[in-house]
């Protein structure tokens, strides 16, 4: 049992006074111990995420990105509530006072330039917002579409690991439940897009249910190749499984365990683009050529719980990402200090490490976003089918000859048994030298494709700062 | 096109794109019909932008005319005014009595100006093109470079959009006295950010494999559906008017032409959507050469507005009261291809009859030949590969 369950034991039996609470009890305490916090960390975590796609995207486009709308209004409204004891002057007076705090007269200017401000503003904004059903639309399914989303892409965070032994369910089958619940989506995205009453919507949602349908197979023969890895579907275990002692922690990472893993990883964060519809794979939103696809006549709150949906989403891919491949909430470096330290300080490390992978994986998927153009339908299938699917094959395919060659056991391999050497340093190099050849051979592969695709036109070359 | 034969034969769906639609670069309006994603058929509806701009030409007097042209074409108000001064000196000067030259550094100036101005039209539509294929940034990056020439131009004539700059018989300001070394040292600085900008999109794979072999139009094509331009250029038949009917200083300047080759490599074809995008950065290249050129030839200021070297407008205004009978039809080469106009005088101060021909509508006359048969994801990104700026077509 997890940590938190023995909690929500804890709390279910405070509730009812007995030692044998009832299915009430249980699940009140699921909710405040599980659902609470989880809803209180992940949502807000998205709505951030959401400011540093903006921050980043003004960054690559030369701008400035939100830093004009102040924090004061929210403020202020929030010592109005707080002191609604006290007479308005008061209230004001103790205001201005907290304004003229240094930590505030120097923190405030600086979270308004982070456009923290920004998020308030437009939360404040859309709640206020009318929410318009279109006439046309069908109104049960349209105006249920939203919370959908939100399940489907809240939902997987239940077995994901954020420390050890800080994850809310410890099933199993944590890799196939991931997989099976993030599917909601796909319906969610069907029914907003058809009932809207809305041509735009309509193709937009008839798009999303092609491609994620079609890019859940990449990703979960990418999982399965973890799992076939690992040998479990925990989520947790396959975490535990990437950990290796001594300095060096990283070389137990899946990422680096195998080349085949690695293609896995590739194939797995691309897949993962897609079905977060993120572009190059906007195909469902494609604001250019849909207007906004499927969630065109969506207003107000119910628009923001789309967007919450797909930052929370990215999110997800991020976490999984660092879950599967990167080990989880570890370390890279020095992993065996970390877990003799006291078991909070420890959780909390684990959670900032886990937080900075998962925010990594949140910036390249912005970055990519605002540096790369869209694919059209027919080119995101083609990828898929053609590209992604068999490369999955193949890689599931050599990590279980891989696998079978060494005797089944992933210490068996020629790469665990090069990095189990007794000096970390050695297990690196091994570790390099392991590597070199199926690199080098990409190369090749690379340079043949080059090849048969035939120069850049000259023209093009001098268009890019080369001789003409 | 084998995806035509293959799909479109189930039930049509009819979708109109636009005038309010975030890609139809203004209000422009797309009857789109289309079996799912393919589409079937897809007219152009123009109108939704008309002022009745040649009618107003027929009740003001000829220079008051000037700030009309550019709201032709608002993307490229240099161009406009240029295209209809030049066409109006023309008319004078088909009678010796009524003559007009234009100052030499008044022609420096007029090709600066429109050559600045082709580079800031031209970065909207590659920005626009790459928009409409899902880039967003470099789009910005386009438009911070239009900001630049906006500033010069702000500068030079109080405007940035609408400049009513050209005049008939020269420009309405002479330079300012700093006016050179600062295009000089943007021409500069825009270079190094123009290899920034086809380093992000034009050599993208993305990009390329959307625009490769997209909205196919052969020089036969071209020619006979009266594209214009860079449009035409982009399937390979070589003419520009800058060099093959040149007005004003062009003759002097030598204008390489740019033309389709295929540039997407073995996937395109000549005149497909990469080809016309490409000939438009190639074009922005040529037009900074000829900015560097011009910059080089003009002579230095003399105190006189009127002098025939050194003035920058020549006096008309006795001229243009009573011009010769008789009619004109001038073209010149906007960024949009050719901008020509037909003028018909009666002898009096005001014209009888202005008409204005754009490259804008020859283009948004092939639409629907060329997008039967492609994705809806396309229609956009052809628009975009047009170049259509809609307050060309409607007037």
């Amino acid at each position: 049992m997890t940590g938190l369950g023995y909690a929500v034991d804890a709390v279910a039996v405070w509730l009812s006074g007995s030692p044998a609470p009832g299915w009430i009890a249980v699940t009140v305490a699921v909710l405040l111990v599980w659902v609470a916090p989880l809803l209180a960390i992940i949502f807000p975590v998205a709505a951030l995420g959401q400011i540093v796609e903006r921050k980043v995207a003004a960054a690559i486009q030369r701008r400035h990105g939100p830093n004009s709308a102040s924090l004061e209004g929210p403020l202020r409204f929030g010592f109005r509530v707080l002191l609604c004891f006290l007479p308005r002057a008061t209230q004001d007076r103790a205001f201005q006072r907290f304004l003229k705090l240094p930590v505030v007269r120097s923190l405030l200017p600086i979270l308004q330039k982070l456009g923290i401000g920004q998020l308030a503003a437009d939360g404040i904004k859309m709640l206020g917002k009318e929410d318009i059903v279109p006439r046309g639309a069908d109104g049960a399914v349209f105006r249920l579409a939203p919370y959908l989303a939100l399940t489907g892409a809240f939902l997987p965070f239940c077995v994901v690991p954020f420390a050890h032994h800080l994850v809310m369910l410890e099933v199993s089958v944590g890799a196939l439940y991931v997989i099976a619940v993030s599917g909601v989506t796909v319906l969610a995205l069907l029914m907003a897009g058809w009932g809207s009453g809305n041509k735009f919507s309509m193709l937009g949602g008839m798009r999303a249910v092609a491609q994620l349908v079609s890019y859940e197979i990449p990703v979960g023969l990418a999982v399965a190749g973890v799992v076939l890895w690992s040998g479990t579907m925990d989520l947790h275990a396959i975490v535990a499984q990437q950990y290796r002692p001594g300095v060096f922690t990283f070389v137990g990472w899946n990422l680096v365990q195998s080349p085949f893993l690695a293609m896995l990883a590739g194939v797995f964060f691309l897949a993962g683009l897609a079905e977060c519809q993120r572009t190059p794979f906007d195909m469902a939103e494609a604001e250019s050529e849909l207007v906004s696809g499927f969630n065109t006549e969506y207003s107000g709150l119910r628009w923001g719980m789309f967007a919450l949906a797909e930052y929370t989403e990215m999110l997800l891919i991020g976490a999984l990402f660092a879950t599967l491949f990167l080990g989880g909430y570890q370390s890279p470096i020095g992993e065996q200090w970390i877990v003799g330290l006291h078991p909070l300080l420890a959780t909390l490390l684990h959670l900032g490490i886990f937080a900075v992978k998962f925010l990594a994986s949140l910036f390249l998927m912005v970055w990519i976003r605002w540096t790369l153009p869209r694919y059209r339908v027919d080119q995101v299938m083609r990828l898929c089918w053609l590209t992604l699917v068999p490369i999955c094959l193949v890689a599931v395919f050599g990590l279980a000859v891989q696998l079978v060659l060494a005797g089944g056991t992933e210490a068996g391999t020629a790469y665990g048994r090069l990095a189990a050497l007794p000096r970390p340093a050695l297990g690196v190099l091994g570790h390099l030298l392991g590597w070199a050849v199926p690199v080098l051979l990409l190369g090749v592969l690379v340079r043949i494709a080059r090849r048969r695709h035939g120069g850049m036109h000259p023209a093009l070359r001098q268009l890019t700062g080369g001789g003409s | 096109m084998t995806i035509e034969a293959i799909t479109l034969g189930g039930e049509r769906m009819q979708l109109n794109m636009g005038p309010h639609h975030p890609a139809t670069h203004g209000v422009l309006r797309i009857r789109v019909e289309s079996d799912g994603e393919i589409v079937s058929s897809c007219i152009p509806d123009h109108g939704y932008l008309h002022r009745s701009i040649e009618k107003i030409g027929e009740c003001i007097e000829w220079p008051m005319f000037v700030p009309y042209t550019d709201r032709v074409d608002y993307v490229c108000a240099m161009n406009a005014n240029l295209a209809y001064c030049v066409a109006v000196e023309k008319l004078l000067n088909t009678d010796p009595a009524t003559a007009v030259v234009v100052p030499r550094r008044a022609e420096c100036i007029r090709v600066l100006v429109a050559e600045l101005n082709r580079i800031s039209s031209h970065l909207i539509a590659v920005g626009a093109m790459a928009m409409d294929v899902g880039a967003y940034t470099p789009f910005l990056h386009g438009i911070a470079q239009r900001e630049h020439v906006n500033d010069i131009f702000e500068k030079l004539c109080g405007q940035r959009l609408t400049y009513n700059y050209v005049t008939v018989g020269g420009v309405a300001f002479d330079l300012h006295e700093t006016a050179s070394e600062e295009i000089a040292s943007f021409l500069d600085q825009f270079e190094k950010e123009m290899v920034r900008f086809n380093k992000l999109i034009t050599t993208n794979t993305i990009f390329r494999d959307r625009c490769a072999n997209l909205a196919v139009v052969t020089a036969a094509e071209a020619i006979a559906w009266g594209l214009v331009g860079p449009n035409l250029r982009g399937s390979g038949v070589d003419w520009d008017l800058r060099r093959d009917e040149p007005y004003g200083l062009y003759g002097e300047l030598g204008v390489r032409v740019p033309k389709g080759e295929r540039y997407a490599g073995r996937k395109g074809a000549v005149g497909d959507c990469y080809d016309r995008y490409i000939v438009r950065l190639l074009e922005i290249q040529e037009s900074v050469r000829l900015c560097r050129e011009v910059l080089k030839l003009l002579p230095p200021a003399a105190g006189k507005a009127n002098d025939p070297i050194g003035g920058h407008q020549a006096d008309v205004s006795k001229v243009l009261k009573r011009p010769p009978k008789g009619f004109v039809h001038c073209r010149t080469e906007a960024p949009r291809g050719e901008m020509g106009y037909f003028l018909v005088s009666d002898g009096t101060k005001v014209p009888y009859r202005v008409r204005v021909r754009t490259g804008s509508f020859s283009a948004a006359g092939i639409f629907h030949k060329v997008m039967r048969g492609i994705f809806l994801a396309d229609v956009v990104a052809v628009i975009g590969s047009f170049d259509v700026v809609v307050p060309e077509i409607d007037r």
